[in-house]
């Protein structure tokens, strides 16, 4: 791999955010610095509460630094655009809505017109495997089917890159392992730029092109580790294990 | 099993019906609660006379009850269209909560009947006093639940609509509104039960006509079986009522359904 002639698509320079309540200021992001280039499937890696959310929503700019700027593809981000899409923590699923009606939202709100966004969700519809269960509403779904609608309806949208927030977090073991199968998979199929946020160094190792490591709160980068391993990985692979012993022994101390 | 069990709860509800006329009638043929109730017969007998002959100068029953759901859809429709808007409004905007919710909560514990006196001052006693009432009999509820729910809206989702495109008109037709429409629901569902009370009240302060007059006549002529039959028309309509808006409800809502 050889990044430095790869287009970069995230800069984050110097970011600072600091969250201001009535206990007091709190700051969470703490001179944060990293890149990322096109296509590359980034994972940010860290302990829970260590401000993984809040880097998240600062790249897709619901939420605004205080200190440092985030800039995507040469312009400042100043506010949430349809170019960079996010797959939520929870299911964030319009749920009086179908899943065909979630996933066309995006070109639906933007003015495309009915039959080519219809075509479009159907294609990403068949991508995340929910063919048959169009006119299902998302509360008939099980949690897994959930969270690739909210997949599908990211990718829909076309974004230039993807932001996905823990979106396995809430599935059972079994679920969670095939719903890594799937986004390497979706994610080989359909080549976007993806920043993945995880605190399981298992499902970190499976998809990423290079993990990120951040600190406990405030955070900032850790350490990076370049994935090299053949796709698709193997959890019990003696390569994998040992990268995922480092990582963890790693994440260990920036926590202790 | 679903199907044996809702047989099962039918019958048993017949069963209590049946009971209950049992012993009306045991007790109108045996003791003197004769002296004070008609039997359960002569009301079943009296119901139908009054479906066929007018009662009053020239309306039947059906017609008198088309009349008070004339005036209950009149009022219910006004303080609907116009306590969702409120409520809404309310809910979304910080300026018209600041204006009006100090308002709305010293209006709020005034009981509907309060208002007939009033309402007889501005309106006289024709047909834009009862509507009137109707009118406040439904708005209370509806504004206090639609605003509950509009402030309900889940941001998060808000903020995935804006973060797939969508502008602020958008957002507020595709995931403020469906968001807001369970809580209009039970809104609307008290709504119309408090008007159906409210026309019964206002039509037994000052009619010609309707299902409220009929029970006050009844009650100027001692007319026992008159006010007991009015009184079943006004129980079954208000049910019938209450079972339409379910069924909307149940239309509008059914993405809430969990099994098939
Ligand atoms: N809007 C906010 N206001 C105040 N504090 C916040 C806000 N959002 C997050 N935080 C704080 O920032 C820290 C990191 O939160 P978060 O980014 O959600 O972490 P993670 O996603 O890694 O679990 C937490 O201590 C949290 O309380
Ligand atoms: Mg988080």
């Amino acid at each position: 791999m050889t990044m430095e002639k790869k287009k970069t698509v995230i800069e984050v320079r110097d970011v600072s955010k600091t969250f201001y309540n009535r206990e007091g200021d709190h700051l969470v992001v703490d001179h944060l610095n990293f890149n990322v280039y096109e296509n590359e499937f980034v994972v940010l890696f860290g302990p829970g509460q260590c401000g993984k959310t809040t880097v998240l929503n600062l790249i897709a700019g619901l939420e605004l630094p205080t200190g440092g700027e985030v800039v995507v593809n040469g312009e400042k981000v100043v506010g949430p655009s349809p170019s960079r899409g996010m797959v939520y923590q929870t299911t964030n699923l319009f749920m009086w809505y179908n899943v065909m009606k979630n996933v066309e939202f995006g070109p639906c709100v933007r003015g495309v017109k009915k039959a080519e966004r219809r075509k479009k969700a159907q294609y990403y519809i068949d991508l995340v495997g929910l063919t048959g269960f169009e006119k299902h509403f998302p509360v008939k779904l099980s949690g897994g089917m959930q969270q690739r609608v909210g997949i599908a309806r990211a990718y829909c949208n076309e974004p230039d890159i993807i932001c996905m927030d823990e979106p396995f977090g809430h599935l059972d073991a079994q679920t969670r392992y095939l719903m890594e199968e799937e986004v390497d998979r979706i994610s080989a199929s359909e080549k976007r730029t993806v920043v993945f946020v995880t605190n399981n160094a298992e499902e970190a190792i499976y998809l990423a092109d290079r993990i990120i490591l951040l600190h406990n709160c405030p955070t900032s980068v850790h350490r990076e580790y370049l994935v090299n391993l053949p796709r698709p990985r193997n959890y019990v692979a003696p390569e994998f294990l040992e990268l995922r012993e480092q990582i963890t022994k790693d994440m260990d101390d920036t926590i202790g | 099993m679903k199907v044996a069990a809702s047989i099962k709860n039918f019958l048993l509800s017949l069963a209590g019906f049946a009971a209950i006329l049992l012993i009306w009638q045991l007790g109108v043929s045996f003791t003197s609660v004769g002296n004070l109730l008609p039997s359960p017969w002569a009301v079943a007998v009296r119901f139908v006379t009054m479906c066929t002959n007018t009662v009053g100068r020239k309306y039947t029953l059906p017609m008198h009850l088309l009349v008070s759901l004339r005036r209950v859809l009149i009022g219910f429709g006004l303080s609907a269209a116009s306590g969702i808007v409120i409520g809404i409004a309310m809910g979304r905007s910080d300026l018209i909560r600041a204006i009006v919710r100090p308002l709305f909560e010293l209006v709020r514990p005034i009981p509907g009947v309060a208002w007939i006196p009033m309402a007889i001052v501005w309106f006289g006693i024709g047909e834009t006093a009862k509507i009137f009432i109707i009118f406040i009999g439904g708005f209370v509820n509806i504004v206090v639940n639609t605003f509950s729910g509009s402030r309900q809206v889940d941001e998060n989702i808000l903020n995935a609509a804006y973060m797939l495109g969508a502008n602020k008109v958008q957002a507020f037709f595709k995931i403020v509104i469906p968001s807001c429409v369970p809580y209009i629901f039970s809104g609307l569902q008290v709504g119309l039960s408090t008007s159906w009370m409210a026309v019964l009240a206002a039509e037994m302060v000052s009619a010609t006509e309707g299902v409220g007059w009929i029970i006050t006549a009844g009650q100027q002529n001692a007319d026992m079986p008159q006010i007991l039959a009015g009184i079943i028309a006004i129980a079954v309509t208000g049910l019938a009522l209450a079972s339409l808006m379910r069924l909307l409800e149940r239309v509008l809502c059914r993405w809430r359904v969990r099994g098939s």
